[in-house]
């Protein structure tokens, strides 16, 4: 291990940060306990590499197992764990985490490290370049998608179909957990978002085009995790159902003004 | 991941092997097939390479303590050698920085 680094991930693990961060990481969490600890060293490592000041954010969406408790007994001064007290969808927990967020660039990303830290890098560079979203693509030219079931491949291929042509959200793979966002976007997407469960991040890329954002697509490295919580086709119906959801919510005119304060969590755990 | 740098001594009874890449659940069949057979002939001290380790899971945690154990029932050890940056910090927060010899 390089000493600097090591430096400075162990500065960050124990001095709470004095400014402003660059960076959040947002990881939304639901019964994680078996993945959550890797990923948490794996991200604070990487993050702390960078060499700019940065925050975590662990947003629990109503954990039943030990997930809050490991978390918490980790006692990182800049990871800060929101508490849900009862489930309310993955898209509950990400806008939680990114209404709390305080980097001028906030990425989300999954629990289970299946698209490594690593790539943040690539994201940021499209960040610099002046987008103000940016989505971690398998689908992209030059990704590398490892271990995806076939039956993942035909529902995700198929529901790209849809969204691309019939929705027109010029993105052709709307699902991977790990996105990226400026402050302002973030704030401004999430605050509006209505959708908890599975397809908020249809939604939320929805509104970056209804709000002529400028939207890119990065390939990434995926590695489909062992035991992951996602049902293929119970997701595709819920997916198609909440594609006609955001277009109704838009023709009624739901996404004209904000729809969420800043969150108030339940327990702020560690750190911050 | 790939398993490189496979050496055994049968003088001393000891093995040495590198892992590189991703070392999480789809990996632990194939490390297991690649110490088990060590452990069967005999081989009690095993030296496991980890700086060129990117990522490991619980599971691929979980068969390193499994491989430990087996190990030391025969009255040898495992070592880790050279964890990479992080999988020295998950060996940390998940305290078992204190159950291996990190070499």
């Amino acid at each position: 291990m390089t000493d600097s680094s090591l430096d400075a991930y162990r500065t960050w693990a124990s001095e709470p940060l004095q400014e402003r961060p660059r960076y959040s990481v947002v990881i939304p969490a639901y019964n994680e306990e078996w993945r959550i600890v890797p990923t948490i060293g794996a991200i604070a490592t990487e993050m702390s590499r960078l060499g700019q000041p940065w925050e975590m954010i662990i947003a629990d969406d109503g954990s039943t197992d030990t997930t809050v408790e490991l978390v918490k007994d980790l006692d990182l001064a800049n990871l800060q764990l929101l508490v849900a007290e009862q489930n309310g969808g993955k898209g509950s927990a990400v806008r939680r985490g990114m209404l709390r967020a305080r980097g001028d660039i906030v990425l989300f990303a999954d629990a289970d490290q299946s698209t490594p830290i690593e790539q943040f890098g690539e994201l940021e560079a499209k960040i610099n370049e002046g987008y103000d979203v940016v989505v971690g693509s398998r689908a992209a030219e030059g990704a590398e998608v490892e271990n995806k079931s076939f039956v993942r491949k035909v529902f995700s291929g198929g529901l790209n179909l849809i969204v691309r042509h019939v929705f027109r959200i010029p993105v052709a793979d709307t699902q991977c957990g790990f996105k990226m966002f400026t402050a302002d976007a973030a704030d401004r997407l999430f605050r509006r978002q209505l959708i908890d469960e599975f397809s908020f991040d249809l939604e939320v890329l929805y509104l970056a085009r209804k709000f002529d954002m400028r939207t890119a697509e990065v390939p990434v490295r995926w590695i489909d995790a062992p035991g992951s919580k996602v049902e293929a086709g119970k997701v595709a119906l819920e997916f198609l159902r909440d594609l006609a959801i955001i277009r109704w919510n838009d023709l009624r005119g739901r996404y004209k003004s904000d729809n969420h304060d800043l969150p108030e969590p339940q327990l702020a755990a560690t750190g911050l | 991941m790939i398993i490189t740098d496979t050496t055994s001594s049968d003088s001393d009874g000891s093995s040495s092997l590198a892992l590189s890449g991703r070392f999480d659940a789809h990996e632990a069949d194939g490390f297991r097939a690649a110490v088990d057979p060590l452990v069967e002939a005999g081989t009690s001290s095993i030296d496991v390479g980890l700086s060129d380790v990117e990522f490991i899971d619980s599971t691929a945690l979980a068969e390193l303590v499994r491989l430990m154990k087996r190990c030391r029932e025969i009255g040898g050890d495992l070592r880790l050698r050279a964890p990479s940056d992080p999988v020295r910090v998950i060996l940390e927060l998940t305290r078992l920085d204190a159950a291996f010899e990190i070499v």
